[in-house]
């Protein structure tokens, strides 16, 4: 957002509070009607979207400086988009771009990140991933029998999470891709943190050096599609890369494509997975996924004090999130049944991963995750879905701590059990719930 | 900031995470909608920030709630209660004053199915106990705000027309059993909870005390006396069935519309005409929604953003507007209900814009069931605030909104409002045409000081007309010196209201900002 705009925009909350949950229309009970993880947890109004809105300002007219309760009230807030959401169903500000702007003031004076978000902000720049990890293990997922194709146009970039953490989703999405013919490559060691966890602090100028690394060395390989399954690095590409720099190839998250694959039968999905499960849409896979579309309009004086934009200013609304893909993918699985949590697509409740809250405030992430859980619980299924590593971090320690009778897979682990190259998980799978 | 010794004190009653007199926290409870102009009123910087509260406390029981009160007279520190906040009635009229944020107070505490009420804590929204009571065939009465709203700060302490008022009433009308923290702590039970014997929550009224009249009269404290905790509300059919299915995406959802409502637009061509529509159709006690509208306010409330608000333009020209939503749980009463609103219009000559020349979206309907229309009002400028307000007859009502566009007209050609012709009204019957509400939206741009004054001017021209040319009482008369200025040509009202003040707050410590200070000695 550009400082002018930000300028006019925290002058115009009006501290309705309808940010805090999902858009109205969309309540289905008095448990699940919110939608704001950090207010749900904290409860003083400025751990919402609005509330930061008014620390923006407030802080700009000098009314509160930089210090240590200022920065732990703006960094407990998982990004996630709901209250930019709920604010856009009708009003047209945009909380969580103000959050970044306010964050990415904080950094520039110094107060802000968080110290665990600052040691991980020195991790990506020593061994380029905030886990700390050596850089040379980054490969240490592929395994034998996975095909790698050097001169593939499509390039799989895998992440640090799925890389270190979440290998399972790495070898499943690289499987899925062989048993569909689908030639790809990966960066091996040339390939870097997407930079997401840093700019979601407020850390633009190491994000920018991050993001001209990685676009440089894709730029150069010629590569047509770059695929994820990392919904944090897709949603970083496809939207936030582009603000500063444009580029020329597709960007595709595994979703897509496997959904892409299966409607050209490229994948036959031949093998019964007799579960019931309910989906979790990520945010950065959902409503945050969305583009900023490019506006070349003008702002026209229609009378006093009322200006209006034709053509018309397109509004990120979260409707251009990726829901169906996912969706589309499980309802074609023999025999799975999928039932819908109440929140869902760009209302969706967070995981309470993101933002560098998982580093800085386990305590609020586990919270969040929990509540999830219980929702997911809710919707009468045995199996939580999602498609994103970080989310799955997140959800599984909400399982554990909460200690849910909930499994937890990713889609690509679904599909790869559809695919019959998983028998034994399947029947591990089913066993428990059936 | 609070002394370290009383911030403890405070701490032992709600635990240290639920108490916060930080920097941060405190200035962003002194902002809120509309204190810029407030505060331009009371010649103060016209800044959206109000007197920094000392400390934020949550309480989460009524025994928490009535500690911090005792507290607060210990130590003479004002407390200012808030349930969802929007507004600057909620803010602190001193520098000595704590706000009680009763967030953490969020249960549906009941929901009494044969007797048609519910019960609820502060922090749940009109949206909230919808849904659950949907589940009995049931509804709520919702003020115009909106779904994210707190129905029990309606119910108890602020205003309470909404857009179902002709079927749902006034929020006034619909309080039953209360339980109340008065400001020196004691807890007083009204209405049938207040029985020693078998006491519950079906009647505000008796057996048992009713003191509805200061409790909340007609406008309501605003947390001049005390703390309201629980309190039960009246229950209403849900008007049709109650399927609600919003599918798609934000904001254009698209809703399948529930088997029996339909929408009317109705253009009357005078006020006469119009007085007469609106008393002929709520005769029949037929309407769900029966509301008059400036043209603009209409454009309004089918729009989801300002471009798309311009694309009105054909029924930006209408005369007198006038909107009925009629709802019905089967299909003979939906039948009839039809066909009673043919007859309507045939004898008064009226047409129904809607099917002719102009279709809603389904969302439209989603939003007169959740009752989101309100929000709509803040499309045009981001801003805005009614003058008005007043409830009587139809006839008062209209003459008061024709009175007041050469009013409007005047701030129009400032340019310090926005252009709605001097025409923004919105009107509604309660209890199907027992009296009306008539409130006049204006809106102007917060972030413009010109516009700040202009507004607050306006607002403040606006009260003395209706107070010279006795147009009835506007609802923001509020603070010792408007009802200081108003009491006289009422009946010396506001010597009576400050007894009451006195009598329930010796200490004078529950904020009387919006509401009346004791002055001792003045009674
Ligand atoms: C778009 C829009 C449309 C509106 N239309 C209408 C309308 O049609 N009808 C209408 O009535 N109002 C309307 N309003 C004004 C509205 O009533 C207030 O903004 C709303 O009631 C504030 O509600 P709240 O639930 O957030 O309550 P709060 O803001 O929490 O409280 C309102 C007042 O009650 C006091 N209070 C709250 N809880 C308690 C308690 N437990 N004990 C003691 N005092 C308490 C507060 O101090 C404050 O003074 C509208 C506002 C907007 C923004
Ligand atoms: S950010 Fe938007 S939704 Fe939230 S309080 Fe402000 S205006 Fe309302
Ligand atoms: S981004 Fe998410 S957690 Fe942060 S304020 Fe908005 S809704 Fe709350």
């Amino acid at each position: 957002m550009e400082e002018e705009e930000y300028q006019k925009m925290i002058k115009r909350c009006v501290r309705c509070s309808v940010c805090k949950w999902i858009p109205q229309v969309q309540i289905k009970s008095q448990k699940y009607a919110s939608g704001c993880p950090a207010i749900d947890i904290y409860n003083f109004h400025p751990y919402s979207g609005g509330g930061k809105i008014i620390i923006a300002l407030a802080y700009e007219m000098g009314r509160i400086k930089p210090t240590e309760e200022l920065r732990d009230i703006v960094y407990k807030c998982t990004a996630c988009g709901n209250c930019a959401v709920a604010c856009k169903y009708m009003n047209t500000l945009e909380p969580l771009e103000i959050i970044m702007k306010l964050r990415e003031k904080l950094v520039n004076t110094g107060c802000g990140p968080m110290p665990q978000q600052q040691a991980y902000i020195e991790a990506v720049k020593k061994v380029n991933n905030p886990y700390n990890e050596p850089h040379e293990k980054r490969t240490d997922w592929i395994p034998d029998d996975v095909t790698l194709d050097p001169n593939a146009k499509i390039l799989y970039f895998v992440g640090c999470t799925s890389s270190y953490r979440r290998k399972e989703m790495a070898i499943a999405t690289a499987r899925i891709m062989n048993e569909a013919g689908v030639s790809f490559n990966i960066l091996q060691n040339d390939e870097f943190c997407c930079g997401s966890p840093i700019l979601r602090i407020g850390d633009t100028t190491t994000f920018e050096e991050i993001l001209n690394k990685n676009l440089d060395i894709i730029e150069s390989r010629g590569i047509e599609t770059v695929v994820f399954s990392c919904a944090g690095c897709y949603d970083t590409f496809k939207v936030d890369y582009p603000l500063s720099r444009k580029f020329d190839f597709e960007v595709k998250h595994t979703v897509e494509l496997f959904d892409e694959l299966i409607e050209s039968e490229q994948l036959k999905l031949t093998d019964n997975v007799p579960i019931i499960v309910t989906y979790h849409d990520p945010c950065h896979l959902g409503r945050n996924a969305e583009r900023y579309e490019d506006w070349d309009g003008d702002v026209v004086p229609l009378m006093p004090l009322v200006s209006i934009n034709i053509p018309p200013k397109p509004k990120r609304t979260g409707s251009k999130g990726i829901y169906d893909a996912p969706r589309k993918i499980l309802k074609k699985i023999p025999g799975l049944k999928l039932l819908e949590m109440e929140r869902i697509q760009e209302y969706a409740y967070c995981c309470g991963a993101g933002a560098g809250v998982k580093s800085a405030f386990p305590e609020m992430a586990l919270k969040t995750a929990n509540m999830r859980i219980e929702e997911a619980e809710d919707s009468g299924a045995d199996f939580l879905v999602s498609a994103c590593p970080f989310c799955s971090t997140n959800l599984q320690d909400g399982i554990n701590d909460k200690k849910s009778k909930l499994k937890y897979f990713d889609i690509s682990e679904i599909l790869l059990m559809a695919l019959g190259l998983e028998p034994e998980k399947l029947k591990q799978a089913t066993a428990e719930v059936l | 900031m609070l002394k370290e010794e009383i911030l403890k004190e405070f701490q032992k009653i709600v635990g240290d995470e639920n108490i916060d007199d930080g920097e941060v926290t405190t200035n962003t409870y002194a902002y809120n909608w509309c204190v810029e102009f407030v505060n331009y009123l009371a010649n103060k910087d016209p800044i959206p920030f109000s007197s920094i509260p000392k400390a934020i406390i949550l309480p989460s029981t009524t025994e928490e709630v009535q500690k911090i009160v005792q507290l607060c007279n210990k130590y003479d520190i004002q407390f200012k209660a808030q349930s969802t906040g929007l507004g600057p009635w909620n803010q602190p009229s001193t520098d000595n004053c704590v706000i009680l944020d009763l967030r953490r107070m969020n249960k549906i505490v009941k929901i009494d199915v044969k007797n048609l009420y519910v019960v609820v804590e502060p922090y749940v929204s009109g949206a909230q106990i919808q849904v659950e009571v949907m589940k009995f065939g049931l509804n709520i009465h919702m003020p115009g705000a909106g779904p994210m709203a707190s129905a029990l700060a309606s119910h108890t302490s602020m205003c309470g027309p909404g857009f179902t008022s002709p079927q749902t009433g006034h929020s006034a009308r619909n309080v039953l059993g209360t339980e109340w923290v008065l400001p020196t702590g004691k807890i007083l039970r009204l209405g049938s909870l207040g029985l020693k014997k078998e006491s519950d929550w079906y009647s505000g009224d008796g057996p048992g005390p009713s003191l509805r009249g200061i409790m909340r009269g007609w406008v309501g404290t605003k947390s001049g006396l005390g703390v309201f905790t629980r309190v039960a509300m009246k229950l209403f059919p849900y008007p049709c069935n109650t399927k609600y299915i919003a599918k798609g995406h934000s904001p254009l959802y698209d809703f399948h519309l529930p088997d029996f409502i339909r929408a009317y637009l109705l253009d009357c061509r005078n006020f006469k005409h119009l007085e007469k529509s609106l008393l002929r159709i709520e005769e029949e006690e037929i309407a769900f929604i029966c509301s008059h509208m400036s043209s603009f306010a209409v454009m309004a409330i089918f729009s989801y953003s300002l471009e798309s608000l311009m694309d009105k333009i054909a029924i930006g020209s209408m005369k007198k507007p006038l909107v009925i939503v009629i709802a019905a749980r089967t299909k003979r009463e939906f039948d009839y209900k039809q066909k009673v609103m043919n007859l309507i219009m045939d004898e008064l000559n009226l047409t129904n814009i809607i099917g002719s020349k102009y279709e809603p979206k389904s969302l439209f309907y989603a939003e007169c069931l959740r009752a989101n229309l309100g929000y709509h009002g803040f499309i045009a400028t981001g801003g805005f605030q009614s003058a008005k307000g007043q409830c009587d007859t139809a006839a008062l009502c209209l003459n008061t909104e024709r009175k007041n566009i050469p009013l409007k007209q005047k701030y129009i050609e400032k340019g310090v409002i926005a252009n709605d012709f001097g025409e923004g009204a919105w009107m509604t019957s309660y209890e199907s045409g027992h009296y009306f509400h008539m409130e006049v939206p204006t809106l102007f741009d917060q972030t413009n000081a010109e516009s700040v004054k202009g507004i607050a001017e306006y607002m403040e021209e606006s009260n003395q007309m209706d107070l010279v040319k006795h147009l009835g009482t506007p609802f923001f008369i509020e603070g010792d010196e408007l009802h200081d200025e108003w009491g006289p040509h009422l009946m010396n009202y506001h010597i009576w209201l400050r007894k009451i003040k006195e009598t329930f707050d010796p200490n004078g410590i529950s904020d009387p900002g919006f509401y009346i200070s004791s002055k001792k000695g003045d009674v």
